[in-house]
This record gives structure tokens, sequence and C-alpha cells, in this order.
């Protein structure tokens, strides 16, 4: 047995220890706003927070979660500065890394809130986009933190 | 067809022309000309299908009991934002606000079809539904009216529809549009309804959020792989990697003893094992073992594909594509000859979302909710694949996450979705792909070479161009009942016929030098690799002829006012000719494609000896920008998508298959890479262009000069980092 907090919520778990935690969450907990890209941490579409701290969820075996705080996109609320600076750029296109990215800027703004361009790139590039919104990622980002 | 339609002055180019022509449009014979496209479909309910309701006004208008408006739209949304166009292109002809309006994409009808099929692609979404849809509501607007003059006794004359209500200014009265609606509904629409003045419309040419956007921004979003229906198992593909291959045998023992496995379906080219859970279905797949059947592609190699395309440059057997003046002649009293080679490989459309379509197949039908561009195309490949007639099957769209022309593909993905639904009949059975597959099933933009000679007089003027492309025919893959071996492939060509640089001696063909590697369109088709053919040329002729790039094209563009005023604003906005910090360097690149014209600048460096983009001036004349803030997003996009391909990708071919299985080997361009995007776009008449597609193609040859210019090295091939190591 598996136990972990999610959004908050404690879980306990009958699953798989190897089973990644992104299936955990998508299959076993019904939070699919988390999504699977490469299955091989290379993408970043499956970033959740573990304790705070940004994490590929297809290559992090749900056993590792065991005991810890999750945060998924769910979590964040809907009305997270990133969030609402994500609509207000209008970031993104088909959509489908978005969670990934705004999971990663929150990682980002949670230790450094007033990034310089050199932190946001450090903080994104594990993150793909394979529309191109790059651009309005990092124009979100400051402008949820206030930098110019 | 475009072309025919939108510029007639000009030729029309002969085979395949390109996405537009391919997905969207039955095709006539390979060589022959091609008809105009069909007129927009009938938008009546009647022909709304399945999508008909009693508050259906037209098939693209539904108004409910409270008054909000829902649209019908006939396209996927994968992010292009064609959805949010249609919703305001109704908000605005029908007079009702941007926030009462939601859209939905409608059930596969007739009233959806262009052409006879439903699908999404050659950057038609708005340019072709802007006036079925403004038709459409301007009915359902002139229908509600009506229903309002009867409800209160007056003429519908002294009627106008705003804010969502019937007004009658005279006596003060009016009626809410959802309290009309089912009147409404029973009356004919009126076969000319009078349009709105364009000056009156609040979101159309000024803007509307997209309307997909908060639920991405909060996971809300429900893609495919998120779809899920009560008891629904899970199918995972274990599919060989070569290209059209097969497999001999399979050994589903230890699969099968994997806790939660249920069972293990053969699909083309391997097997699916169903599962309860997504992890178990993996698991499975991976205890699979595969015996492969041998395979005439098993020894493709992309060494040996580019020795035969090369066999093409300079064959006989090539097809004519465009023939003016006499090229032979010109060369031959040629002050200057210029000739030059280029290459580009096969790449991969990386869509981040992997292939999954979920399926139920029950009391002997089938019904299935799929991420595509293709609707009826991928009704038929399902229907095929599990021998029932299409009227047995109802097929839903989701959102895509990410498209690109990759899901265009109906035939691979669609069958292997319905086998499992089939094996599993009465409980639903969500089939899918991993990324390893998604890479290795392919359907590539096909790789090409290129070269192009070119006549130059003693004043530098170009009085002779030839260019023969030779390569894989995208067609061969894609469309196989349209195109057969040694054919000309219109993608091939494409954009190279109504060029619209002055050149009195012109000539296009193609060889086609096929190989069995899957190949399907993608983003912008052949214009992309089209444009860094020509583009990097023209620079090449300038540089020869001794004049300045942005110069040299004004020059071949004079008689075009049209053109000349995309290459001016794509100079003057970059600050062309104004002096750089050392190491930098500018380069330009001029295209037309979908309908509309765009030139890019780019601003490069080399660090540490790789190329670096600092930022792109972008422009585009796509006439109208319906949706300003939105075309601005794809511009951005299409540069950074065309900048990726452009500086990093390439799927190797070796035994038969990619090299490049995930995005640990296969490149694309990451977050700290890219560059400053500056959009412009100008203010045109001209009709409708496409958007989403259009800003691509001038981006790789605007790098590729801009590194030229900057290393003395001219760029003939791409990816430009691999480029520039050799």
């Amino acid at each position: 047995m598996i136990r972990l907090t999610v959004n908050g919520q404690p879980h306990t778990l009958d699953a798989d220890p190897d089973m990644p935690l992104l299936w955990a969450l998508r299959d076993l907990l019904d939070l699919t706003g988390t999504k699977f890209g490469c299955g091989v941490a290379q993408c970043g579409a499956c970033t959740v927070h573990l304790d705070g701290q940004p994490v590929r969820s297809c290559a992090t075996p749900v056993s590792a979660a065991d005991g810890a705080k999750v945060t998924t996109i769910e979590g964040l609320g809907g009305e997270h500065p990133l969030q609402k600076a994500w609509v207000e750029a209008q970031v993104p296109q088909c959509g489908y890394c978005q969670s990934g990215q705004i999971m990663s800027a929150a990682a980002l703004l949670a230790e450094t809130p007033k990034p310089t361009d050199a932190q946001i790139d450090a903080a994104m590039e594990g993150n793909l986009c394979r529309c191109g919104t790059y651009p309005r990622i990092r124009a979100a980002i400051k402008r949820a933190a206030g930098v110019a | 067809m475009t072309i025919n339609t939108t510029l007639p002055r000009r030729s029309v180019l002969k085979g395949l022309g390109g996405l537009a022509v391919a997905v969207a449009l039955p095709l006539p014979a390979l060589g022959q000309a091609q008809q105009p496209p069909p007129g927009p479909p009938p938008a009546t309910a009647a022909a709304a299908g399945a999508n008909a309701s009693e508050r259906m006004l037209t098939a693209y208008v539904v108004v409910t009991p409270d008054g909000k408006v829902k649209v019908l739209s006939p396209t996927t949304e994968m992010g292009q934002g064609s959805q949010t166009a249609h919703a305001a292109i109704v908000a605005d002809e029908l007079g009702v606000d941007f926030k009462d309006v939601s859209v939905e994409t409608a059930l596969p009808a007739d009233a959806y079809r262009w052409g006879g099929f439903m699908s999404s692609g050659g950057s038609w979404g708005v340019r072709r539904w802007n006036a079925p849809l403004r038709k459409g509501a301007a009915q359902a607007r002139e229908m509600l009216l009506a229903a309002a003059a009867a409800r209160l006794a007056v003429p519908a004359a002294e009627l106008a529809l705003a804010d969502g209500k019937v007004t009658h200014a005279k006596s003060g009265r009016s009626l809410p549009i959802g309290a009309l609606a089912v009147e409404a509904a029973k009356l004919p629409p009126p076969a000319e309804p009078p349009l709105r003045d364009p000056a009156t419309f609040r979101y159309v040419g000024k803007g509307a959020p997209r309307l997909d956007i908060p639920a991405k921004a909060t996971g809300k979003q429900v893609y495919s792989m998120d779809f899920k229906l009560p008891g629904m198992l899970y199918a995972c593909a274990r599919l060989t990697p070569v290209f059209h291959g097969d497999i001999a045998s399979y050994d589903d023992s230890a699969a099968r003893k994997v806790k939660g496995v249920r069972q293990v379906v053969k699909v083309p080219g391997g097997v699916a094992v169903v599962a309860d859970t997504t992890w178990a279905a993996m698991q499975g797949a991976d205890a699979i073992t595969l015996v492969q059947a041998p395979s005439p592609n098993d020894k493709l190699a992309s060494a040996d594909i580019t020795a035969k395309m090369k066999t093409g440059l300079a064959a006989a057997d090539a097809k004519e594509a465009k023939a003016v003046g006499d090229v032979t002649a010109a060369f031959a009293g040629a002050a200057k000859v210029v000739e030059a080679d280029y290459e580009v490989p096969y790449i991969s459309h990386a869509p981040m979302e992997p292939w999954s379509c979920t399926a139920l197949f029950k009391d002997g039908r089938l019904e299935i909710w799929a991420p595509t561009q293709r609707q009826d195309q991928a009704i038929g490949s399902a229907a095929d694949a599990i021998g029932l007639v299409k009227d047995k099957v109802t097929l839903h769209t989701l959102q895509i996450g990410g498209g690109f022309g990759r899901r265009l593909v109906t035939d691979d993905g669609m069958p292997h979705a319905a086998l499992c639904a089939k094996a599993m009949e009465g409980t639903p059975v969500k089939f899918f792909w991993r990324r390893e597959a998604e890479m290795e099933r392919g359907w590539f933009r096909p790789a090409q070479m290129a070269r192009l000679k070119a006549a130059l007089d003693k004043d530098g003027k170009v009085t002779a161009l030839h260019i023969r492309t030779a390569g894989p025919s995208l067609g061969m893959e894609f469309s196989p009942t349209r195109i057969k071996e040694g054919d000309l492939d219109g993608s091939s060509v494409q954009n190279f016929a109504d060029v619209r640089y002055k050149l009195p001696n012109y000539r296009v063909d193609y060889a086609m030098r096929h190989v069995p590697v899957t190949n399907a369109p993608w983003r912008a088709v052949g214009a992309t690799q089209n444009a860094f053919f020509l583009e990097c040329f023209i620079d090449e002729l300038a540089a020869a002829a001794g004049k300045d790039p942005v110069a040299f094209r004004k020059e071949l563009l004079a008689h075009d006012p049209r053109a000349l005023k995309v290459i001016e604003v794509a100079a003057e906005k970059s600050g062309w000719g104004k002096p750089l910090p050392k190491g930098r360097a500018r380069g330009i690149a001029y295209f037309e494609s979908f309908a509309s014209l765009s030139a890019h600048v780019a601003e490069v460096s080399l660090e540490n000896g790789q190329p670096r983009v600092h930022r792109v001036t972008a422009v585009l004349d796509c006439g109208q920008v319906v949706l300003p803030d939105g075309a601005r997003s794809q511009m951005e996009g299409g540069v950074v998508m065309g900048l990726s391909a452009a500086l990093y990708e390439a799927a190797t071919i070796a035994d038969g298959q990619t090299v490049e299985k995930n995005f640990d080997s296969y490149r694309l361009l990451r977050f700290p890479e890219a560059p400053v995007v500056d959009v412009h776009f100008v203010p045109s008449d001209s009709p409708l262009g496409g958007v989403g597609e259009p800003g691509l193609p001038p981006t790789a040859p605007a790098v590729a000069n801009a590194l030229s210019t900057l290393t003395g090295k001219r760029i003939r091939s791409l990816p430009i980092s691999k480029a520039l190591e050799a």
C-alpha cells in the first residue's frame, strides 16, 4: 500500500510500486490534467511537484511518492497567478504540454519569485512545446512574476 | 485549386497541389488540370445529420433556451484557433455577445463537408468557412427576426437583433432569442440573407479570446488520452518498427500473466495488449515477443535514399510542372550560370500527444472518439478494418494535442482501435501507442533534393531558372490511389509554379525517386522544403550578381506591389541594412503558400559553433486578419516550429526503421533556443489566405541565409546544425 497526499487529499493506493506516478494519478486517481508525452522524462508534459520540487511523473515510480505531498495542475486551483497569466497572454495552442509548462513555472516562482531570463530558461528547458508557444510562455511567466 | 480560385490570373499547378488539395478534395487524375473547388455545402438543419435538433436554426447555429448560442464547427480544433474564429464570425453576424457563444465540433454530416469530406488542413479552417458560417448566421438571424415579427405582429423590417435579443424599437418591446429559437427553426432559411456591415463587427478583425484556453491552463481540457468511458479498457500497441512491415508471429504467454491483462489482439503491424489500466497494458506490451516477418524494406537506410534521390537530379524522366520560355537557350546565352544542389531530410511531426483512440463495438455498431483531422476517412478506415458499412459507425471528434498533418493519417491507428473494440465487444477500449511508436510509424515530411540552376545576364538580372526536385513522393504513401511510380507529385513542386518572381525563362520539374518510408503532409507540406531550396538559391544569385538580398528580391518583384510591400515591411521592421553587433548577421526569405505572402528576416550568431537565432521578424499578408492575436500566435508558432526543423530535426533511416525513437534523440527546439518573434501583418484587400502554415516556409531559408552571410559558407542542407559541422 502506498500512502500519499495529492492536492491536499490523502490517498492509499493498492498499486504496483513500479507504476509511474503519472499513471497512478491519471488512471487510479482520475487526475488527467497531467499528460503523457514521452515516458522517458524528456518532454516535461508530465511535470508535477513532489514535496514542492518539479519531477517528471512518467519516470518517477509511485513508490517514490510514498509519504510525500504531490501537487498536480488540478492542485493549483485555477486562480494561480500563472494560470491567470496563461489566459491573459493567450499562451496555449494545442495545449497538451501546458500543464507541464505551468507546473515547471510554478516551481520556479515558488523558489524564485522574480526570476531573470536565465533563470526562466533553466527552469523551462525540460518542457517541450511543439506548437511553438515558448515566447508567450516567457511573457506569461514574467507577467505573473511582475517582472519586465 | 486554391490558386485557381483566388488568383485566376496565374497558372495552375499540375498534379497534387499540396495539403489543401491532398486532404480535402477528390482529386482528378494526376496530370489533368485541376477543377475549381466545389462550392460550400448546404447549411440547412437537414444537412446537419445527427447534429440536428429542434433548436437548430442552420447547420452551424443552435440557440439554447437560455439564449446561448452553440456553434457547430466543421473543423477540428488542434490549437490553431479556427473554432474560436468560427464562434466570432457567428457572434458578429448573428448579433450576440461572444461570452454567450460556445463551439463544438460537428458530427460528420454534409453541412460540414467540403468536396464530400470533413477535414482540417491546408490552412483552410477560417478562409474556407468564413463565408458559409457568416451566411448561416445571417440566415439564423433572419429566421429569428421573422419569428419575432410573427410573435409581436410587427413587420420584420422594424426589428433588430443585438446582444441576444430581438428588439422592436418603436414599441420598446424585446424578445430574447432563446424564446424564439424553436419557432424560428421551423421557418425556411432565406436563400440570400442580407449581411451586416463589417464596420459593425465587435470581434472579427478585432479579437476574441480563444475559447479553449481556460481549460488548457487548468488541465481540464479532455484530450483523447484523457477521455474515459465507464468500464473502459486500455490497449497498448506493440508494433514492428519496420516501415510497412508486419510480424510473422508473436508469443504472448508472458504478457497474459501480467496482472490486469485481459486480451491480446492482432492488429496491422503487430499486436495490442488489452488491460485494465494503461500501465498494465504497457507492461503487457513489453512482455510480448515479436517475430518480424521479412520485409523488402528491412535494409532501407538514409545513405541509400540520398544516393537514390541524387540520381534524379539530372535524370531525363522528370515530369514537368511548369515551363515558360526556353531555359536551355537562356543558359547558352548567359553571362553567368549558377548551379547548386540542396537536400532536406525526413522530419517527424512529433505532436506532443501520442496517438490514441477510444472505440466501442456494440449491437453491430461502432462508436469512436478520435483526435482526427479527417473525419470521413477515419470512419472509412475503422469501418473497413472490421467489415462494417460506414453508416454503422459514429465518430466523435476530440481536440487534438498537436496535429500538424500527422492526424490526417487515418489508415494507421484507426483500424487498430476498431479491431480492439471488435475483440472486446460491448466494452469500450482505448487503443494507444507510446512515443516510440509515434516516431517509428513515421508519416514524415519526405526527404527531398533539389538542383537549381539560373542564368544571369551582364547586369546581374535573372534570365532563366530551372528547379529540379527529386526524391520520395508524399502522395505515393499518403494518397497511393491517386498517384503512381514516376508521376509528378504536386507537393514536391508546391508553390513553384506560381512564384511571383519575374522569370522570363522558367522550368520546374520533379523526378520521383520513391522509397517506401511512410510520408504525410507536414505543416505547410512541400512549401517548407521548397522555400528552403528557392530562397537560399535566390541569395546565392544575389551574391553572384553582387547585389543586396533585399534589393535583389525587390528587383525580381518590381512588377508586383503586393509582394514588394511584404518584403519592404520585413526589411523595415527588422532594421535591414542597419549595423549589427559584431558576430551577428541577418538573412531574409520570402515565400507564398496557402494563398498568403510571407517574408521573414532572421538575426543570428554562432555560440560555441552552434547556431543561435536571436530574432525573427515575421511578416504576413493573408488578406484580412480575422482574429489578430490568434493569427499572431499562429505566426509565432509557425516560426518556432519552422526553426526547430531548420536547426535540428532529422529522422535517420537505418534497417528499414527510424533511428530516432524519442525526444532523447529526435531533437526539438527547446525553450532557451526560441528567438524573439516579431510579427507584422500587412493589411490587404486580397481574398482570405491561410495563417496556420504560411509562416513556416520562410523561416529555414531566412536563418540559413543569415548564417551563410555570417560564415561565408553556403548552407545547402538541413538541419543547419549538422550542415555547419560538415
